[in-house]
């Protein structure tokens, strides 16, 4: 079924669509899907540095979304939830594309090349250098300097060392440095 | 115009992050999966209690299944050093999981046409990658790139026999 959601709900809150969308609407969870799909993705997006992952995990957390939206209790504002939501799946999404060998040979994951990057439509410069991030440097980057989470929470989140977070925090600003004035 | 320094940059940069127009966008649509996904899920009559459950024990099993595999994988290249037979056990390993994954889907149509020709381009770097393995055995970013290769192969046989929703 399609639903006209956008037309449905142009003028409703974000609140407002929280609210019926945990009352089962969902005609309003598209709504709100309209409404915060592009910072599930970007969020994705920058987590996984690999586009169709970041379109698969953005359904993933759509789709848990529905099913978890009775825990959300209002005590913090919906897109702090929300995010919160986002990162673990992200995380999680990428701990299960580790496959066998990955884990035998326990290579880090580069970022992404420019080519990949330039197929990801309209991203802004940092996004771009973020993308090319490897991997650990990346997750800690976005987690730390743009979701704000502090290093002892990305610690436990990434499972590593509070110490490791903090190296790998000055490791990517360090490359991010190099590139934006070598750019 | 100058261009401002690093710290400038990355400040305005992390403050515009929340504004909508400097957010990149999914390059294909997502909603009508999730809708499938959610109507699927209801038109079975699963429960969150009984989903819940069910995810338990796949969870379990799958859990079960994945470190029974990997530790016998760190079991066998423990027990040897990384040379051109563990590249060549290596690829023995994934070839039976491609083929597995070919017989299991078979009989099932393929989202796409072309998929074959795509598996192909995979097979010749595979085969490029290994090719300069012989030369450099131990060449750490060879065997990622071959463990990148063989995990794109596996990945495409997955995907085109299984529409996107299915696999959420």
């Amino acid at each position: 079924m399609l639903v006209d959601a956008q037309g449905a709900f142009a003028n409703d809150t974000l609140d407002e669509l929280v609210l019926r969308t945990q009352q089962g609407d969902q005609v309003a969870f598209a709504a709100l899907y309209e409404q915060c799909h592009r910072r599930v993705y970007a969020l994705c997006l920058r987590l996984l540095a690999d586009q169709a992952h970041a379109e698969d995990a953005c359904q993933e957390v759509f789709v848990q979304l529905w099913h978890k939206m009775s825990q959300f209790n209002g005590q913090s504002k919906f897109t702090t939830w929300l995010h919160s939501v986002t990162s673990n799946i992200a995380i999680s999404y990428l701990r299960k594309q580790k496959n066998w060998l990955n884990k035998v040979v326990s290579f880090e994951c580069s970022g992404m090349d420019e080519a990949s990057i330039s197929l990801c439509g309209d991203l802004d410069g940092l996004d771009k250098l973020i993308l090319k991030l490897p991997e650990r440097a990346r997750l800690v980057f976005v987690l730390h300097a743009v979701e704000g989470y502090r290093h002892e929470e990305i610690a436990s989140m990434l499972g590593m060392a509070v110490g490791s977070s903090k190296s790998q925090y000055h490791r990517a600003r360090k490359l991010l440095q190099e590139w934006y004035e070598n750019d | 115009m100058t261009k401002p320094n690093f710290d400038e940059f990355l400040a305005k940069s992390l403050e515009e992050r929340d504004n909508p127009e400097h957010m990149p966008k999914p390059q294909k649509p997502l909603w009508s999966g999730i809708e499938k996904a959610i109507n699927t899920a209801s038109s079975v009559g699963t429960s969150p209690v009984n989903q819940h459950n069910r995810a338990n024990v796949w969870r379990q099993v799958s859990a079960i299944a994945a470190s029974t595999l990997v530790g016998m994988c760190v079991v066998y290249f423990s027990m040897k050093p990384v040379e051109q037979s563990s590249v060549m056990q290596m690829s023995n390993y994934f070839e039976q999981q491609k083929q597995t994954l070919l017989v299991q889907y078979g009989s099932l149509p393929a989202l796409t046409n072309d998929w074959q020709v795509q598996l192909q381009e995979l097979e010749q770097a595979e085969q490029a990658i290994k090719t300069a393995l012989e030369n450099d055995p131990e060449n750490a970013a060879l065997l990622q790139m071959l463990a990148q290769v063989y995990q794109q192969q596996l990945d495409l046989i997955n995907r085109v026999h299984q529409p996107r929703w299915q696999q959420i």
